[in-house]
């Protein structure tokens, strides 16, 4: 594990860079991650995306699956990467605050 | 220096041998030749930030991350405990399960080295000694001698007792216990009846037991993540809920017809469980089992009680505790239902957990003569043999072959009933070679799949998972143009095998170059089903 400074903030993160303890995610934490991700400024979609993944996580534990999140964002997985370049599961799940999937998945 | 290629001759007492440089380093001239794998990325160093953190020095990759030690204090603990801890493994009242089999293969090895050649793994690494089924036996056989036998305590390297145990021994070791997938294709080989795999199994045991050293995925956000929200996954009740919503209406855009997928049924006659990985990332998976079962007229239930919707039980590869605590929850769940079975998704590891192992450590109203339990494989044949289901072959119009998953296949000789099902369902269905109880591990057995932490993916791609891809392409070697087919499809009935097997067809560029998919038994299944007007399995989909 590492310490980085993101947003001003000391946050703790794994090796790949996934935020520790996903309950002291904030919007502002989100911005400073995005550049992280290949995503320079988050736009309404972006947030549209992010927004779904958080409160599906916070509900469920989980990241949504791919096909559940492409039906209830109405955007493509096509859309999804031109939106986060690095992918929904690393890209968008990072920004959103998630911890690495685990599991067999 | 990590990332050159150090010197090929490794030996038994190097184990020992102090500093950071690694034992030995992947290198790209002597990986094994894969078939179809004209070029593949190259292998990375390791990165200095590791060096500086973890111990890397058994191969320059890790998969537990066990930090340096900041004091002498802190490594002699280690070392004692580790002895201690190896004293337990021989004790019967400290372990007991596997513990005959562990001193047989501890005593009776002539190392003829016959099993070197039917690792993967070494055979993959361009047979690099720290890889062969032997090396890591032979460490603890040494170790044992020197410190618990009265000849090799009094008499030490003179009777071949001549592994020094220090820091470096114990944490290489403890990697090393990770460098085999526990498919036991050694064993099987082995004139002497050794089983190598048990012993990497038992050693990796000790380490999580006795010294909380396990990878992150398999113990802390597995077993005991399972445990304390219900999957390992870390989907709660809540979240099935939503995933079973889900199941429901995609079954109904994708087969024109919708039904209720039936949730805490009491007294159906099965509770199906499944890795509930496939809920997350293989979605369509548990959607063909419910359109199966459905068609089929059986009466069976999912459960969404926490456990009792993942079969997974990641104990099987590292911990004896967590393994019966994970099988009590399962054997509880079923009887609060009055079912008459559980049948296993297509998971190999829980399949042989849940099937066979679980009676090794839990007995009387826990074993299996109470809940009886069953891989869904035979069930599938039947569902096929028995007419219930009309299915039009013609549908599966592709070329098709057959990944055995070791737990299933090997340990538990399921061999047949995949087979017919796939000659009945798949006009060119062909098998790869070897096959049946003589296949090759996907390379994401015990656990592998799951390990993204650190460098160890370019170590499964490259070397777990590298015979697997060659066998695959072999097999389809005649029908390689992308253009000639829509798709390929290995199927490999057992979410593990699966996740292996996506990551290293991306890490080659496989899909891109010959169209390679994958995918499990009952998606073939579905797609054949004359009933349904239109595809299943969707052509341009890898995911």
């Amino acid at each position: 594990m590492a310490m980085i400074t993101i947003a001003g903030k000391q946050v703790e993160v794994d090796e790949d860079g996934f935020i520790q303890d996903p309950e002291i995610w904030d919007e502002e934490l989100a911005k400073g991650i995005a550049p992280l991700e290949e995503v320079n400024e988050l736009t309404e979609d972006h947030w549209k995306v992010v927004r779904y993944i958080r409160e599906y996580y916070l509900r469920t534990g989980v990241a949504p699956m791919i096909r559940m999140l492409c039906k209830n964002s109405g955007f493509t997985l096509k859309q999804i990467y031109e939106l986060f370049p690095t992918g929904p599961a690393k890209g968008a799940c990072k920004i959103a605050g998630l911890p690495k999937p685990t599991g067999c998945v | 220096m990590a990332g050159v290629a150090t010197a090929k001759k490794v030996r038994i007492k190097d184990i020992s041998r102090p500093g950071d440089e690694p034992l030995m380093f992947m290198n790209k001239d002597e990986l094994m030749r894969a078939c179809g794998i004209t070029e593949e990325p190259a292998i990375e160093p390791t990165p200095q930030r590791f060096i500086d953190k973890y111990e890397m020095s058994l191969d320059g990759h890790c998969n537990i991350g066990i930090p340096k030690p900041k004091t002498k204090e802190e490594e002699d603990f280690f070392v004692r405990r580790f002895l201690s801890g190896l004293e337990k493994l021989f004790t019967a009242g400290d372990s007991w399960t596997f513990q005959q089999v562990l001193r047989l293969s501890f005593d009776y090895c002539v190392k003829c080295q016959t099993c070197s050649d039917t690792c993967h793994s070494y055979l993959a690494s361009g047979r690099q000694e720290i890889y062969r089924p032997t090396y890591r036996s032979e460490i603890l056989r040494r170790i044992w001698k020197k410190y618990f036998t009265p000849e090799g305590k009094l008499l030490g390297r003179f009777v071949g007792a001549d592994v020094d145990v220090n820091w470096r021994t114990v944490t290489r070791l403890a990697e090393l216990g990770h460098r085999c997938t526990l498919c036991r294709r050694c064993a099987q080989r082995c004139p002497m009846g050794v089983d190598n795999a048990i012993i990497a199994r038992e050693l990796r045991k000790l380490f999580s037991q006795e010294l909380g050293i396990a990878p992150i995925e398999i113990v802390e956000k597995g077993c005991v993540q399972h445990l304390r929200v219900g999957s390992s996954t870390g989907m709660n009740p809540p979240g099935l809920k939503d995933a079973v919503a889900f199941m429901e209406e995609d079954i109904g855009d994708r087969i024109g017809k919708k039904f209720k997928v039936h949730v805490d049924k009491k007294g159906a006659d099965i509770l199906l469980i499944h890795n509930a990985g496939e809920f997350l990332s293989w979605p369509e998976n548990p959607e063909a089992f419910a359109i199966l079962f459905e068609a089929a007229g059986i009466s069976w239930t999912l459960s969404s009680e926490p456990v009792g919707y993942d079969a997974v039980n990641y104990g099987l590869w590292n911990d004896d505790v967590e393994l019966a605590r994970v099988a009590v929850r399962h054997t509880q769940i079923a009887k609060d239902l009055g079912v008459k079975k559980v049948v296993i998704g297509e998971c190999g590891h829980a399949t042989k957990a849940y099937v066979v192992i679980a009676d090794r450590v839990l007995t009387g109203q826990m074993s299996s003569s109470e809940v009886p339990r069953e891989s869904c494989l035979p069930l599938l044949w039947e569902i096929i043999r028995s007419g219930a289901i009309k299915f039009d072959p013609s549908r599966n119009n592709f070329p098709v072959t057959l990944h055995d998953p070791c737990n299933m296949v090997r340990a538990m000789g399921i061999v047949k009933p995949q087979r017919l099902a796939l000659k009945a369902i798949a006009p060119q269905f062909r098998e790869m070679a070897p096959n049946s109880v003589y296949n090759y591990c996907c390379g994401g057995g015990s656990g592998y799949a799951i390990i993204q932490s650190f460098n160890f993916p370019q170590w499964r791609n490259k070397i777990g998972a590298r015979m697997k891809m060659h066998q695959t392409l072999e097999a389809f070697k005649d029908e390689l143009d992308p253009n000639k087919h829509p798709f390929k499809y290995l199927c490999a009935p057992c979410s593990n095998c699966k996740g292996t097997i996506r990551d290293a067809i991306t890490h080659y560029g496989l899909w891109d170059k010959y169209n390679l998919n994958y995918g499990g038994l009952v998606e073939l299944m579905v797609n054949a089903m004359v009933d349904i007007d239109r595809p299943f399995i969707e052509y341009e989909d890898f995911h």
